[in-house]
């Protein structure tokens, strides 16, 4: 068992004093994004990445997806207590969570919610520990044209798995190449789209475009809607917590399920939303008291708390072991990764053990020290909802132009910054997908690269993308994916001529 | 008033009016083959189309009113409309006063203009609040990361 071995050595690196107090301050701080409608877990960890430029990686990493994990159970809080969910992953978690608190047990709702949430960390952890290091010693046999066929089979599922309107999906991926492309080509060397303004030479840093598209963005959403924090009470009565967790085992039915949906979801980069929306619907079909749904059931709490938490914890095995990120945090995470000088992919298992053994080891800690966290603050946080919105709203707006200046001292990008915010704020409002858009922007180059590592290999011929077994079934399956909602569409129409839209409207909304 | 459709167009024709500047520009580095291999600007030219039909796509099906479309005419209604003014007008002339006032002056002008003009806070309570703001960003990023944000036309004038 050699990961366990390295797990051990992990364990060595992460449960340090100062390694521990990041924890505490990287969760503290996701509970507070997670909390805060407006601001999420990508936002967030975009906000403190250029804190993060002098850290060692490990220490910055374990400060980031500590913050990450904060921001999953900060999220459930609002969403149990104010009806309010704070991130768009714990939008199914208000359909049982709220009724349940508003009916006099917001402990019982909240301790189920953080143990689910937590059985669901630890399964995707596991999954991480045991699987990555595999995924990327297959990875470390691949060459450019097997990267770029898997660079394609991930934006391929965006389009086919994503939720949102393929063609939407379509064209913010393609923006975000053209994105990834201004600046300085890494092959030839030439300037590309820099539309005339020189200082575009640098290109535009993925991290300008997040704090526009999540910070900037997201806010205008916000604003939009007042919000009223009309909370239940928020006290915690700690015998209610143990009893909770204790009658968790009871639905263990329930909580392998929704891990496995949530863990399929995050690894193929459906993300939390989609898993803990899918996860809540099967629950509803199948569930003995499935028509109870929506007035407080338990297992209607745990089933989208799990799979969310799974989602986001195992959408970090594609991020480590083949540098593709798994949903939008994945992304912004891997953006910083790059920055301090690591290449995400199969080589960090070979060149960089303690890195990511660190990181894994940390998530079993961070998640821990997470649900206590949680549980000691929830009336700290319940509070800060009072808070009214116009005094947080400029401050956020402060930490984007900061945060987008400070990547390298430039103007121009806290002015890109602002326009990317009102790009976030349109494609949010007319459910163009955000996710796949930073995720071209932030390996776009290296997909492109790998194209055009291919085309020298193959002398310009197409058919090295289906030269050996393994390249064919990658290729074949992303365009499969990318004709999945043809089909879907083409089957539709087959069947009755008028499909309800009501249905995808209502999923729209949640899609990121 | 804002209509989904308008908005709707509004957008395709933004992101579609960016993939034309993409395809145009991209032509200046050469698309196709070259002895060097793929040309530097195949793959931003390749983007671009993507970009510009599927905006097209995107615009007809604005045009065209489909079901989906009809559930939800009015996108931003005027007090939205209003509401979002109150945030972005001041965060784009707190942007555009950076140049000129600094990081400082101006983030901590910006905290004080949104707080006391609409009287969401007292004088008093405004000022403290953009004082603290000023100071916070000193500390933190002059202080303990070293970064050191605009200090602005005005200050160098002033000879800071």
């Amino acid at each position: 068992m050699d990961n366990l071995s390295e797990l051990l050595h992990g364990f060595t690196i992460a449960v340090t004093v100062p390694h521990l107090l990041l924890m505490a301050i990287g969760v503290l701080l996701g509970i507070l994004v997670g909390v805060l409608p407006g601001l999420g877990a990508p936002n967030g960890v975009s906000l403190l990445l250029p804190l993060t430029f002098g850290m060692q990686p490990v220490s910055a990493i374990i400060l980031l997806s500590s913050m990450y994990w904060g921001a999953l159970f900060g999220g459930s809080v609002t969403s149990i207590l104010f009806n309010i969910p704070g991130e768009p992953s714990s939008v199914a978690t208000t359909f049982d969570g709220y009724p349940m608190a508003r009916d006099g047990r917001p402990t019982t709702a909240l301790a189920t919610a953080f143990g689910s949430a937590a059985f669901g960390a630890l399964i995707g952890v596991i999954l991480i520990t045991f699987l990555a290091s595999w995924v990327a010693q297959v990875a470390l046999a691949f060459g450019p044209p097997e990267y770029f066929a898997v660079y394609f089979l991930a934006f391929a599922s965006f389009v086919g798995m994503g939720g949102a309107a393929p063609i939407k999906t379509v064209v913010a991926l393609a923006i975000g190449f053209a994105i990834a492309a201004i600046g300085i080509d890494t092959v030839s060397g030439s300037v590309r789209l820099t539309m005339g303004v020189d200082e575009l030479v640098k290109g535009v840093n993925f991290v300008v475009a997040v704090m526009g598209l999540f910070g900037i963005g997201e806010l205008l959403v916000a604003v939009e809607e007042e919000f009223h924090a009309r909370a239940v009470s928020s006290k915690i009565d700690w015998r209610e917590v143990f009893r909770a967790v204790g009658r968790l085992p009871r639905h263990s039915v329930a909580l392998l399920r929704s891990a496995a949906i949530g863990c399929w979801m995050g690894i193929t980069p459906g993300g939390p939303t989609a898993a803990s929306f899918m996860s809540y619907g099967i629950a509803r079909r199948f569930s003995r008291r499935g028509r109870y749904f929506g007035t407080g059931e338990v297992e209607g709490i745990i089933s989208p708390e799990t799979a969310d938490h799974a989602a986001g914890t195992s959408a970090l095995l594609p991020m480590l072991s083949l540098g593709i990120p798994g949903s939008a945090t994945a992304a912004v995470m891997m953006g910083g990764l790059m920055i301090w000088g690591l290449n995400p992919g199969p080589m960090l298992f070979v060149d960089q053990k303690d890195f990511v053994w660190g990181l894994i080891a940390s998530m079993y800690v961070g998640n821990i020290v997470a649900v206590v966290l949680v549980l000691l603050t929830v009336p700290v946080f319940a509070a800060l909802m009072r808070i009214p919105f116009v005094v947080i709203a400029p401050l956020i707006v402060i930490i984007c132009v900061v945060g987008a200046y400070s990547v390298s001292n430039s103007y121009l990008d806290v002015v890109m910054m602002l326009g990317f915010g009102v790009v976030g704020y349109l494609f949010k409002k007319l459910f163009y997908p955000l996710a796949p858009l930073v995720l071209a922007i932030v390996i776009g180059d290296k997909a492109e690269d790998a194209f055009r590592q291919s085309m020298l290999l193959s002398k310009g011929s197409l058919g090295i993308f289906f030269a050996n077994k393994l390249v064919t079934c990658l290729i074949v399956g992303g365009i499969a994916l990318l004709l999945l909602p043809l089909v879907l569409q083409l089957t539709r129409l087959g069947r009755k001529p008028a499909p309800s839209a009501n249905e995808t409207t209502a999923q729209e909304k949640v899609i990121i | 008033m804002i209509s989904r459709r308008a908005l709707e167009l509004a957008t395709a024709i933004l992101t579609g009016g960016f993939g034309v500047a993409v395809v145009v520009q991209s032509l200046d580095n050469g698309i196709g083959w070259s002895s060097a291999g793929v040309d530097a600007g195949t793959f931003p030219f390749l983007t671009g189309i993507i970009v510009v039909l599927g905006s097209l796509y995107n615009l007809v099906r604005g045009l065209v009113p489909a079901a989906s479309l009809a559930n939800v005419p009015i996108a931003i209604t005027p007090l939205e409309l209003r509401r979002l003014a109150g945030l972005f007008v001041p965060a784009a002339i707190f942007v555009a006063a950076i140049p000129l006032l600094g990081m400082y002056l101006a983030s901590a002008g910006y905290v004080f203009a949104v707080l006391a003009i609409p009287r969401h806070q007292s004088l008093p309570r405004a000022l403290a609040m953009a004082a603290a703001t000023a100071l916070a960003l000193y500390v933190v990023f002059e202080r303990m990361f070293q970064v050191s944000l605009p200090h602005g036309a005005l200050a160098a004038a002033l000879g800071f």
